[in-house]
């Protein structure tokens, strides 16, 4: 055997001196390793642990309670819920995702080298960070600009997404963040991303918008000229929005997956609920998506899901998402969260 | 914003439906930036299905970038069209400027980088 190689000893209920971590390598000498002695990237890396028991009444050197042995063949990635720590983030608004769940969604979406992700609620951009860390491309899309941008939120002055992709270094990765409704989204027709990954809007801390006028208020105000230009040239200019109702987004959110997904391609997205009436069928289906994976985060009164769909066949003529026939747990969400999830009585509905 | 995303943008203005007319959004008084970045042929390769190259070609051309007139018929083992196509789609960065529709006229601005693709009330 002549690859370079490592050990490490530790114990565990009791400290081990250098002295004595060295004769625990030396014991392995009958092994006759050939290779180098190297500490930093060696080809194999072995690890002895000794367990002593309880720190404050540990068994006697002699007689550990057990001896484990292993070689290194890979290591987690908890490293990166550091590196991702939205508390060290240049850039962030108030409904920026943990860096944990963060990066479970990009694994979820299975962000590789090659991919191209995207979040149609971008936000300020968690999930592209992410995405790109695993070698994914990412683009982004939302209504709100001012998140894009960086002026909104509680850093304003920061450059936006833009900041953070300068702090990751993942601008080559991190393709384009581009403002629209994504109910009036201009992608062109036809499957063109290998995961879709988002967090929508469901209207608690941010306002679930979507372009519209409220019906009995002016329309047309966008052709009104104003100093002698039309309002919607105008550079500041921004059209009316009404509310945008979370079964709503969901429904949509399939629909464009559905479409926009090669075959193979997965949609991972959060679906917040009221804890006790959420049934399985609350669930959207689509003919197209197969479910893969469907994870409760709970938060007492609420929790929110974490489903994992994969497109299984192309898109063929006019299927479309199929709403349960029921009202689900999540439809009105945003009252139903400031009414404190009080059960639904005929009197109130 | 890149030439890649650019690709996959349309006019998306109610009414407006012409597709030889929606599509590509033509470019105007724009400021082009260029930056390098490593090529990944592997994504390269996997987005060429995925592009509409007769309106890369177009839009291209229009900005006076040079641009083969075809994809090789194994693209994945030329290395000079991959990097070509490198610099094209990722490379090229549209900082300022607008994109128009060739249909219905609406102007679409880029401001740092960012494309504003809302609509008015009146257009949806």
């Amino acid at each position: 055997m002549t690859c370079s190689f490592k050990f490490t000893v530790d114990g565990f209920g009791r400290s081990l001196s250098q002295e004595e971590k060295i004769s625990v390598i030396e014991s392995f000498s009958f092994m006759a390793f050939e290779g180098p002695i190297k500490m930093k990237n060696p080809d194999a890396e072995f690890f002895v642990c000794e367990e002593y028991g309880e720190p404050d009444n540990p068994l006697p050197k002699e007689t550990p309670k057990m001896i484990w042995f292993g070689r290194l063949l890979g290591q987690g990635s908890r490293d990166l819920i550091d590196k991702f720590d939205v508390k060290k983030r240049k850039y962030l608004g108030n409904t920026t995702m943990d860096a944990e769940l963060s990066l479970v969604m990009a694994n979820q979406a299975l962000a590789r080298n090659g991919a191209l992700v995207y979040d149609p609620f971008v936000g300020t951009g968690s999930f592209l960070l992410t995405c790109s860390h695993f070698g994914a491309y990412s683009m982004g899309s939302d209504i709100d600009g001012r998140q894009i941008r960086g002026t909104a939120g509680f850093r304003r002055g920061v450059d936006g997404i833009s900041a953070n992709l300068a702090q990751y270094g993942l601008a080559d990765r991190v393709l384009d963040t581009v403002v629209f409704d994504i109910c009036r989204n201009p992608w062109r027709d036809g499957p063109m991303f290998d995961a879709i990954v988002t967090d929508p809007p469901y209207g608690v801390r941010a306002g679930a918008k979507r372009l519209g006028r409220k019906n009995g208020t002016l329309p047309e105000l966008s052709l009104k000229v104003v100093d002698g230009v039309e309002n919607h040239r105008r550079s500041d200019y921004l059209p009316p929005t009404v509310p945008y109702e979370m079964s709503d987004v969901i429904g949509d959110l399939l629909g464009f997956a559905a479409e926009k997904l090669v075959v193979g391609g997965r949609l991972v997205y959060w679906l917040p609920t009221v804890a006790g009436e959420y049934d399985p069928k609350d669930l959207p289906v689509h003919p197209v998506l197969r479910v893969v994976a469907n994870s409760e985060q709970p938060f007492g009164g609420w929790s929110r899901r974490l489903v994992t769909m994969e497109k299984i066949a192309p898109l063929q003529g006019d299927a479309s998402a199929e709403l349960p026939e029921h009202a689900p747990a999540h439809r009105n969400f945003r009252d139903r969260y400031f009414s404190k999830f009080e059960a639904i009585t005929p009197e109130t509905e | 914003m890149r030439l890649l995303t650019h690709n996959m943008l349309k006019c998306h203005v109610k009414n407006c439906t012409d597709p030889d007319k929606q599509y590509p959004l033509r470019f105007k008084d724009v400021q082009i930036e260029q930056i390098e970045y490593e090529p990944n042929e592997e994504f390269l390769v996997r987005m060429l299905p995925r592009l509409d190259w007769t309106a890369l070609v177009k839009t291209a051309k229009d900005l006076n970038i040079a641009i083969p007139d075809s994809v090789p018929e194994d693209p994945a083992s030329d290395q000079e069209f991959l990097q070509k196509l490198h610099t094209i789609i990722m490379e090229t960065h549209v900082t300022e400027g607008s994109m128009v529709c060739d249909g219905c006229s609406h102007e679409y601005k880029i401001t740092k980088g960012i494309a504003n693709m809302l609509l008015a009330e009146h257009e949806i």
